[in-house]
């Protein structure tokens, strides 16, 4: 704990708005190498719009950095491009597709590259195997727990270089949400950083090194899950 | 006896189940295409006018059922490439399938003039604004008459054909539509599982969840209105060769509704629902043409009952059953 | 071999009772028509249609035509270029029809004729001809030419009124285009100027600033050219203008025309045809001709507009005459007499057929009628 390790992913005074209404405020927050950090909030807290602006799908001002760079604005393919990858609210998987097809989706800037197309599948169907078993079903057609690998493994396919998640428990039983974390955290050991957005704490305390709540659209407190005891520790900020 | 044995017997009795189901739109088109060519007539003409819809429905049916996008102005490609190759052919005497690729081209590059701009806008914003593409070309086609001679239209079009043979007959339409409606649904299938047309249907689900994977969306969505435009004006382009006439009227709004009714009875975004849906949709009316005055009252009928009891379309229907049934 | 002898010969009977039947069946002489029953050509083509109608039962009632009675045979085309060339088709190969009376929507009749003439059968239409000349070969119009509704209105103008500067207000169909093009080659003849040439459309609800154009051109008439709903609201707006302008407008229906008197008064005029105005024709050929119309629509049909209907019963009677000049129903023979029927009097008019001239109405027929007490009223 001597030297501070690299910032990965930074914001600076990160704002943003859906027409008149600022959903975030001057959000200063960050993770480094290593790292799997948390933002915990309630619901319209402002959590996905953070998650958003860092992705360029909303209009902000201030700046999201990624290895020291500004990322470009309102430009989620180029962000993606330099490997900031969402795993958005909802999952977002493409329910009519296959399974395969959803990964192949994953892959999209690849192109033909076969060799390297096989190595990432070899590595998201080593993570989740019950995908290999479903490549032809539609994912529609998969329970919520599935449906949920398969948003954060066809993000993996695209070779993150960081992860964004938001609300990977949402409706799952408690069972399948400690699959999944246990999953994120093999990743994160792997070297994936990841930033991780919850409603629920618990699981998401367990796994992260940081965790910042968010309230209204501000931060309010920057954690360290070793301090806080309870869940309900967490409330006096939620009911501020 | 052994395990694998069975599970193999077991796979091979799936297969079987389930391919008359997805086979089923496929062979009933080939007969109602069959029948026409046997029994010509009447039929023959009510037949390839619905293959020509089969053009027409697939590059629609990209559009809105791939990329899941709205347009009410997809007649105004037909009437592009319609009028283009009617007027290449007769006015500047150009064989028939230079004119029709003129045509097609000319479909594409107005389509990019205006796709460009009207794809930003999202929802019914961009569902008017096919709506005026379809309006406007209807309009010019009125009253630049000095081009297309207004409502008189344009008659004496060549018939379809290569070199010097034409292709006058029935059956020989009917051959030549086929092949021309069968590469289209055909083409649309290489496209659904291409790269691109991949992101045709990931967009189609959740703009910003192609959006986060990196997908260009605005230029997917304009190239997805590209190809449908390219579908429509052959379709276009294919019409006025078989009719030998050309006015206003053929490319209007009808042509738009009819599209999406067959689009929609045939089953939006599956790969046979546009064959099916044209083929059934043309020949309803047929059937129902001895009702005289309930003609339409039967038409009516029957279309609610298809929406009700196969609201995905009739190909969607079987192609789902045989999806589910390897699910679970 | 008496076995065999009665077997010959119970097959030539039942051969004579096969050929007696397809000869009964084949008895009737068959009209196909493709009208717009639906669509914008509804209201013009069921009268078409029920004039053509009206026409076979007549000539029924006398016992058909050269041993055969008519049959009629009606297909709805929704005034649909792509649903004529289907209903076409089903007409010619389902039904076998010998002739086509078709109705008004001329894009249908001109998407299927290439077909018809294929068939070597001939039509006669209520639209204007199609421009194909081997199409024009097989095809006759009951339609007066595009001149005539435009010359008696100059006529009208030249003889009774001092105005000699004119507007011309059109919508863009074929048969308005063709008329505007005459009212500017023929004005020059009467002595007549046109100052102005504007386009609307069908669906237009204002027409203002064409009709002010016009005036400020210094027209003291316009002569409006187009169908429907537009002619009233052209008199509204002459009237909302304060205008002294006198509105001409073409043959309608004249169910149409009562409110538009109301608005315009003394200042309103249309072109009428014959079977319109019947009580003011003086007794001949033509009045007697329209009258052995008349009587059957009126019984059927009460006071509704006979003209469209009128050329209806046209078009079957000139095909009577060609059958019975041809002493053949073949289509050939058949098209072959229509064009030869010279001096033949319909309700529009005399029919004066050649191989140059399909569209046989030679001789102006119209008048120029105003509205008085409610009724239609030539005026002299
Ligand atoms: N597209 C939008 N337009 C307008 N307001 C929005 C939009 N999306 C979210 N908001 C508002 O912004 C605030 C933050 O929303 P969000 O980031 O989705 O919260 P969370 O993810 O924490 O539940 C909420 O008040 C929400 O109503
Ligand atoms: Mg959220």
């Amino acid at each position: 704990m001597t030297a501070a390790p690299a910032r990965i992913l930074e914001t600076q005074a990160l704002t943003a708005r859906y027409g008149h209404v600022q959903a975030l405020s001057a959000a200063d927050i960050h993770v480094c190498a290593g790292e799997l950090v948390a933002v915990l909030g309630p619901n319209g807290a402002g959590k996905s719009t953070l998650l958003r602006a860092i992705l360029g799908l909303a209009s902000t001002t201030g700046t999201a950095s990624f290895h020291g760079e500004p990322l470009p604005r309102q430009d989620p393919v180029a962000v993606s491009s330099r490997g900031v990858v969402l795993v958005p609210e909802g999952r977002g998987i493409f329910g009519p597709m296959t399974v395969s097809e959803n990964l192949q989706l994953g892959a999209y800037r690849l192109r033909g590259d076969k060799a390297e197309y096989g190595r990432r599948l070899a590595r998201v169907l080593a993570l989740f195997p019950r995908l290999g078993e479903r490549l032809s079903q539609t994912a529609g057609s998969m329970s919520g727990g599935e449906q949920q690998m398969l948003a954060i493994g066809r993000a993996l396919m695209s070779d993150p270089k960081i992860l964004l998640l938001d609300e990977p428990s949402l409706g799952l039983a408690p069972r399948v949400i400690a699959e999944i974390m246990e999953k994120l955290a093999l990743l994160r050991d792997e070297g994936l950083p990841i930033l991780l957005v919850e409603q629920k704490a618990p699981a998401a305390l367990k796994l992260a090194q940081r965790a910042y709540v968010l309230v209204l659209g501000r931060i309010v407190a920057c954690l360290d899950p070793r301090d806080l005891s309870s869940h309900d520790d967490l409330a006096k900020y939620y009911f501020h | 006896m052994t395990l694998p044995n069975t599970t193999s017997t077991e796979r091979a009795g799936l297969l079987l189940r389930a391919w008359p189901l997805q086979l089923l739109p496929w062979a009933v088109s080939a007969a109602i295409v069959g029948y026409a060519f046997i029994v010509g007539g009447y039929v023959a003409t009510v037949i390839a006018f619905a293959l020509v819809y089969v053009v027409f429905v697939t590059g629609l049916n990209l559009f809105m059922g791939f990329a899941n996008q709205v347009s009410f102005g997809q007649n105004a490609f037909a009437g592009l490439g319609g009028y283009a190759s009617a007027i290449l052919t007769t006015t500047y005497n150009w064989p028939v399938l230079p004119a029709m690729i003129a045509g097609i081209v000319l479909a594409v590059v107005i389509a990019l003039i205006i796709g460009y701009p009207t794809l930003r806008l999202k929802g019914h914003y961009l569902a008017m604004a096919t709506l005026a593409i379809g309006l406007i070309t209807y309009e010019i086609a009125v009253e630049w008459q000095s081009m297309t001679q207004g409502y008189l239209g344009i008659s004496g079009i060549p018939p379809l054909g290569i070199g010097s043979y034409e292709i006058i007959s029935d059956r020989g339409q009917l051959a030549i539509l086929s092949i021309v409606a069968l590469l289209a649904v055909f083409i649309a299938a290489r496209i659904k599982s291409s790269r691109m047309g991949r992101a045709f249907l990931a967009l189609g689900a959740s703009e910003n969840a192609a959006l986060a994977l990196g997908i260009n969306v605005s230029r997917t969505k304009l190239i997805a209105f590209l190809t449908a435009a390219a579908f429509a004006a052959l379709a276009g382009a294919l019409f006025v060769h078989v009719v030998g006439y050309v006015s206003p009227e053929v490319f209007g709004l009808h042509m738009v509704i009819l599209g999406f009714t067959m689009l929609y009875v045939g089953g939006i975004g599956s790969i046979a629902g546009p064959l099916i849906g044209a083929l059934l949709i043309s020949l309803l009316p047929e059937v129902l043409r001895g009702f005289k005055d309930y003609q339409d009252l039967f038409y009516g009928t029957a279309l609610i009952l298809l929406l009700i009891y196969a609201p995905r379309g009739l190909a969607a229907f079987f192609e789902r059953r045989e999806r589910t049934g390897s699910a679970s | 071999m008496q076995g065999r002898h009665y077997a010959a010969f119970a097959a030539a009977g039942f051969a004579a009772v096969l050929t007696a039947s397809a000869a009964n069946a084949q008895e009737t002489y068959k009209i196909g028509i493709s009208a717009g029953l639906t669509g914008y050509a509804a209201t013009v083509d069921r009268a078409w249609r029920d004039g053509v109608e009206l026409a076979a039962a007549a000539i029924n009632a006398k016992g058909g035509v050269n041993g055969r009675k008519l049959e009629v045979i009606v297909e709805d085309n929704r005034s649909e270029p792509q649903e004529a060339v289907t209903v076409y088709r089903k007409m010619l190969t389902s039904d076998k029809v010998n002739i086509f009376i078709s109705g008004c929507v001329s894009a249908g009749n001109f998407a299927a004729a290439g077909l018809v003439v294929r068939a070597q059968v001939p039509m006669v239409l209520c639209s204007i001809l199609p421009q194909q000349p081997d199409q024009v070969k097989w095809a006759f119009s009951t339609l007066p030419p595009a001149g005539f509704e435009i010359t008696k209105r100059y006529e009208y103008l030249k003889n009774k009124t001092n105005i000699r500067k004119v507007g011309v207000l059109h919508d863009p169909t074929p048969y308005a285009n063709l008329q505007k093009g005459v009212a500017e080659k023929a004005a020059a003849e009467y002595g007549i100027e046109v100052v102005g040439v504007e386009q609307y459309k069908q669906d237009d609800a204002d027409l203002s600033v064409q009709i002010a154009k016009m005036q400020a051109a210094g027209a003291g008439a316009i002569l409006k050219i187009g169908l429907g709903g537009t002619t009233l609201t052209a008199a509204k707006n002459i009237k909302q203008l304060g205008s002294n302008l006198l509105l001409l407008t073409s043959l309608e229906d004249i169910a149409v025309f009562k409110p538009v008197a109301d608005v315009l008064g003394d200042k309103f005029f249309f072109v009428a045809s014959p079977s319109q105005v019947f009580d003011a024709l003086p007794d001949g050929a033509l009045k007697t001709e329209i009258g052995r119309f008349l009587k059957p629509w009126h019984a059927k049909f009460t006071d509704r507009d006979p003209n469209w209907a009128s050329r209806g019963w046209d078009g079957v009677m000139l095909t009577v005459a060609a059958i019975e000049k041809a002493k053949s129903f073949d289509g050939p023979a058949v098209r072959d007499a229509l064009e030869q029927l010279t001096g033949f009097q319909g309700t529009t008019g005399v029919y004066n057929m050649s191989a140059t001239v399909h569209q046989g109405l030679t001789v102006n027929p119209f008048f120029i009628a105003t509205i008085a007490n409610g009724k239609p009223k030539v005026v002299e």
